[in-house]
């Protein structure tokens, strides 16, 4: 099971069933998570691809895509921050 | 330094004051307070949400407030920034800085209130009559920030 979690406009497009999920089986990294994301969420799938998104993974920035995910891992998604 | 989120409306006044009590080494004491706004692009707001990611948020602005703090050998920041439901009227974030002379701390407030603009994780949803609709960094915001970069004390 991973954790992810949607911030901002993302949470308002996630379902809550989304927050805990069973990886699944063609996923190993971040770009597989996402595309996983677009195909089960069309809606937040597009979302995504339309605002510049960044990826935390376990609580520190993943710029690098390749990254392998696993049980346990908190995934979380950002879009564009509005501090101040 | 320090960085605190708040989770309820806040005195800045009260902050400053505490952030500053028995510095008699400081020579300045420069503070910036954000309100929330009745209105917005002529649309009323009855109220802001801003969201954060428990953790992290707190990590990224500490970071940017090291960073500033650096750049600008301005060692005393305080960050105060809201979060969860605010009412117009109410203060949203305080950025302030002691420092011997004056300049590293304008500079060190006005370049950290740049970060947190685009670069703190926090999401803000206004509310009003027409509905909500979720902030994001203006244009401008974007390129103060990557002004604020490039600018020393």
């Amino acid at each position: 099971m991973v954790r992810l979690v949607f911030l901002g406009k993302f949470g308002d497009l996630a379902p809550a069933g989304l927050e805990r999920v069973a990886l699944p089986q063609e996923v190993k990294t971040l770009a597989d998570l996402k595309s996983w994301i677009a195909r089960t969420e069309p809606g937040l799938g597009q979302a995504m691809e339309k605002t510049p998104t960044r990826l935390v993974l376990n609580q520190c920035v993943a710029q690098d895509l390749s990254r392998p995910v696993s049980d346990g891992d908190e995934i979380a998604f950002l879009p564009p921050m509005s501090g101040g | 330094m320090t960085v605190r989120l708040a989770l309820e409306s806040f005195d800045p006044q009260e902050e400053t004051a505490r952030f500053a009590a028995g510095r008699e080494d400081a020579g300045a004491l420069v503070s910036f307070v954000g309100l929330c706004r009745a209105e917005t692009a002529g649309a009323s707001v009855d109220e802001l949400r801003i969201d954060h990611y428990p953790g992290f948020t707190e990590k990224e602005i500490g970071r940017l407030t090291e960073e500033t703090s650096r750049r600008f050998d301005c060692p005393d920041l305080l960050v105060v920034h809201r979060v969860g439901r605010i009412k117009p009227g109410e203060a949203i974030v305080l950025v302030a800085a002691l420092s011997v002379h004056r300049a590293n701390a304008f500079e060190a407030v006005r370049v950290l209130m740049d970060y947190l603009k685009t670069d703190a994780p926090l999401w803000k949803r206004e509310t009003g009559p027409a509905g909500a609709r979720w902030i994001e960094p203006r244009a401008e915001d974007h390129i103060r920030r990557r002004l604020a970069e490039k600018d020393t004390a």
